[in-house]
């Protein structure tokens, strides 16, 4: 008995021992003594190295965030930036008057930006890139399949001179949003270094051997840098390791290391934050238990926001009853949009804002409020049925009728969702108050039910910009294979292309109002409210801040990032 | 005994094709792989539909798609289980199936196994401990245990034991243990000392995790067992001769004891590889659970396929050890 008691007393002892010593190497998380290091996370697993191809997204574009240099970016308060380490000066519009002759800009980069090999950024850099974001048809690269082709696919010539690109766009193009083909809203996310194409044997001018170096860039970890960070360490799989580019020459960097992991589980930020093993995140699903955890830890900034994704209910105008541009006025008047809102998001994002405007949030200088001033999506019953009524429909008990013939009922649809199932059931019990009779069928295939016109009306989401101009047109465009209700009027029409090919933003935003005021009075599309989005970080680190107005999210400024004093 | 095992492989052949027939068209019938395209907000090109449908051979029928996955024959060179191709995925084009498996295969082992040893290795000794003081207040504790620990749902249990491992850090202030990742990273650099605490700081709360639903089932096994062994006449004419009550646990009743845990840890096997899918996600461990349950948000077939065969053949194989070890252990068992 004594020895075994004598047995067990060592055993806990030694126990004691390596728990107290590997306790004092403290490797368990968070970063070690004197080491400016902060910890990012990725919510997602980036699936390639650049972002170019189709596989492409906004977790490829975070995790690259200050290696791939870009020309601008939106900031937080939806105003936009030109990026002045980058460029020489800002880009200018040589010629925007198509009378006069083709659209023509040009970019110059700044005389002491190179690579983090010392080699010099040029305008051929912009040039190969420009090429590997087009689509195969314009003959530069074979096996390219750039997620975003429309800039590029509109340009005709490229002219290189040193460290400035002209380029020169096709017989009658114009792009109002030209500043964009290498900011870091691209498909590229900025621009890539051609020389190293010609290192590696691969003449750019040649498509399959350009082909080749797109494929390079998205399979290798890139060693190079164009950024104030550059990628040490890391996979695809679990992390990345960013040390200070040693040839950066903007302001320096005021931290050691970025580490950034992939986490794909939101269940474990506030334990792993709690543990000092992150520092911050900005997750893309919205999580109202995560947001409560998290606002309850005292050294955690959390701000929720509204995102890019906005909700929105659209009517079938071929169906036989929804063709009558009454019916539809009076549906949407008798939605009400503030319960739909208050009963899907209210209780984690108390502050939300219905959206009035279909394209631009209420902080952009573009704004009308379009929606407000005609009732709809105000849930007035009393004014829904007025309408009804003035038209001639007659409600029969519970149930509307016109000429004694029952109104509908209605296929209302959507994708399977907690929210969209929730805000559907809502539409239904509003529209029931007019004698509206709604079946609610959901669906995992959006494409094909929107694509056949299988829905009578449906909710589903837009994935918004502050590059809008193309916008308008493939939304209500009456050819446009993305009207999917088959909306029809030859003003809107008329006003979306002139959107798209307008000489600058200002001139394509009024034509942008304007259709959207006719889109309105002929109740195609109700706005709900953008998905709200949040994110949190520990109070440790400085200069960092969430912005939705970017897919770079809080990366956006990762140059700029501090520990607090 | 080298005849037997090769009857035995050889045998487990039409039952991996049997359930690899099975498992095709559960999973073909279970999701669509172009779900993720169909939801896509604006809906894509339907030619780009068609382009996908075609790269996954989603343009074949099932029977066709099936034969193809098996032999690679009228493929486009990257499908065919019998060349070693998996097929492609719909996670990426460059997603290259069996790459990530043989990638994630030494993470996940690293768990599986320290998991296994540690749950074995408790089971036994608590199953032994509670047969032989049968009714004592420790067998009521240990019993207690042991259900609380089979009535705990993985995910939970983890929340619990990573919440266990923060507060535990904040008392003693220092970051010991950590709650997400496998440290591959974080070790890399380190003495062979720091090696060992970072390995220590990142297995530790998975491995309790994981160890513990199988723990609490193979201790009840063990003491069963153990509470017949000991039970047994020839223990019972063991301790009549004199021998000490040491020499007759641990030379004549705990080997006995051990061949039915041999068939349940078997069994078992099972069940660990599904405690890894839970356990892998919620510390982040990017292993072949995780693998799995990537695959099934991207309705990935052939990945889904490809962890399937191999947690099938995982199980086999267990089998086939545990009914090698009987031979092992029980001298009456020989393989002619």
């Amino acid at each position: 008995m004594h020895e075994r008691r004598k047995s067990l007393a060592l055993a806990a002892a030694g126990a004691s021992a390596m728990m107290v010593l590997t306790a004092c190497s403290g490797s368990g998380g968070g970063p070690a003594e004197g080491e400016r290091e902060v910890t990012w996370v990725i919510n997602s697993l980036p699936a390639a190295w650049a972002s170019t191809n189709g596989s492409g997204s906004v977790y490829t574009v975070q995790m690259l965030s200050g290696v791939i240099p870009h020309t601008g970016v939106w900031q937080p308060d939806g105003t936009y930036e030109y990026n002045m380490d980058v460029l020489a000066e800002e880009p200018q519009v040589i010629n925007d008057d198509l009378d006069a002759g083709p659209f023509q800009y040009s970019f110059t980069l700044h005389e002491d930006a190179v690579w983090s090999d010392g080699t010099p950024m040029t305008g051929e850099d912009l040039r190969v890139t420009a090429m590997m974001s087009a689509s195969p048809d314009e003959g530069y690269c074979t096996t390219c399949d750039s997620r975003g082709t429309t800039n590029a696919d509109m340009i005709d010539t490229m002219e290189v001179d040193g460290k400035t690109i002209t380029i020169t766009l096709k017989e009658g193009l114009s792009d109002p949003e030209w500043m964009s083909q290498f900011d870091s809203t691209s498909a590229s996310g900025g621009f890539y270094p051609s020389h190293l194409a010609e290192e590696n044997g691969w003449d750019v001018d040649d498509p399959d051997e350009l082909g080749e170096f797109f494929t390079w860039l998205h399979e290798t970890r890139p060693e190079w840098s164009g950024g104030p960070w550059m990628i040490v360490d890391g996979d695809l799989e679990n992390q990345v390791v960013k040390e200070p580019n040693p040839e950066w020459w903007g302001d320096p960097v005021q931290l050691d290391r970025i580490i950034m992991p992939f986490n794909t589980d939101e269940g474990t930020f506030v334990n792993a934050f709690n543990n000092g093993e992150i520092d911050g995140a900005n997750p893309a699903q919205f999580s109202e238990d995560v947001i409560a955890e998290l606002e309850g830890v005292p050294n955690a900034t959390v701000t929720i926001g509204e995102g890019s994704t906005w909700e929105h209910i659209d009517i079938n105008t071929e169906n036989e009853w929804l063709s009558d541009v009454e019916l539809r006025r009076a549906i949407f008047t008798a939605i009400d949009r503030d319960d739909i809102a208050n009963r899907t998001y209210g209780q984690g994002f108390p502050d939300y804002e219905l959206k009035n405007n279909h394209i631009f949030d209420s902080n952009s200088e573009y704004y009308v409020d379009h929606i407000t001033p005609t009732g709809q999506g105000s849930g007035d019953t009393e004014a829904a049925l007025e309408i009804l009524e003035e038209a001639g429909y007659e409600l029969d008990g519970d149930t509307l009728t016109l000429d004694g013939e029952q109104v509908g009922p209605f296929r209302l649809r959507s994708t399977d969702t907690v929210v969209r199932n929730n805000s559907v059931q809502l539409i239904q019990a509003h529209l029931a108050e007019i004698g509206i009779d709604t079946t609610i069928e959901m669906t995992d295939n959006l494409g094909e039910m929107l694509v056949g016109q299988d829905y009578d009306i449906v909710e589903f989401g837009w994935s918004g910009s502050p590059y809008f101009t193309s916008s308008p047109e493939q939304f209500w465009h009456s050819e446009s294979s993305s009207n999917f209700g088959g909306y029809s009027n030859s003003e809107v029409d008329e006003l979306t292309e002139m959107t798209g090919t307008a000489a600058n933003r200002d001139e394509a935003a009024e034509y942008a109002n304007q259709a959207m005021e006719i889109l309105v009075e002929d109740a195609y599309v109700l706005p709900l409210l953008a998905d709200p989005n949040y994110f949190f970080v520990n109070d440790r680190v400085a200069g960092i801040e969430d912005n939705l107005y970017s897919s770079l999210r809080a990366t956006y400024n990762i140059g700029e990032w501090s520990l607090a004093e | 005994m080298l005849v037997y095992t090769v009857r035995r492989v050889l045998g487990a052949i039409p039952v991996l094709l049997l359930a690899s027939v099975l498992t095709f068209v559960l999973i073909d019938l279970s999701g669509d792989p172009l779900a993720d395209l169909h939801v896509q907000q604006p809906p894509p090109d339907p030619e780009v539909i068609q382009l996908q449908a075609e790269r996954l051979y989603l343009d074949r029928s099932m029977p066709e798609r099936y034969w193809l996955w098996m032999t690679g024959i009228g493929g486009n060179g990257d499908i065919g289980l019998l060349q070693g191709k998996f097929g492609p995925s719909t996670q990426s084009a460059t997603y290259d199936i069996g790459a990530n498996i043989a990638e994630r295969l030494g993470v996940t082992l690293r768990l599986v196994g320290a998991a296994m040893v540690f749950a074995l290795g408790l089971a036994v000794l608590t199953g032994v401990v509670s047969a032989m003081r049968q009714y004592s207040k420790l067998d009521y504790a240990l019993t207690f245990v042991g259900f609380l620990a089979l009535a705990m749902p993985t995910f939970w249990f983890a929340g619990l034991v990573q919440q266990a491992g923060v507060s535990f850090n904040e008392l003693v202030g220092t970051p010991f243990f950590a709650t997400v990742g496998d440290g591959t990273y974080q070790a890399q650099g380190l003495s062979p000392w720091g090696r060992f605490t970072n390995a220590l700081a990142y297995m530790t709360l998975p491995t309790i995790v994981l160890m513990l639903t199988s723990f609490a089932s193979w201790s009840r096994y063990q003491r069963t067992s153990m509470l017949e062994v000991l039970n047994s006449d020839y223990v019972r004419l063991a301790r009549a001769k004199g021998l000490p009550n040491r020499v007759v646990v641990r030379r004549h009743a705990l080997r006995t004891a051990l061949i039915p845990l041999t068939t349940v840890v078997a069994v078992g096997m099972a069940a660990i590889i599904d405690g890894t899918v839970l356990t892998e996600r919620v510390f982040q461990w990017r292993g072949l659970g995780e693998f799995f349950i990537q695959a099934v948000e991207a309705n990935d077939s052939f990945a889904l396929m490809a962890w399937l065969m191999l947690s099938g053949t995982t199980v086999i194989l267990a089998n086939l050890i545990a009914d090698l070890l009987y031979g092992v252990l029980d001298p009456r068992i020989r393989y002619e």
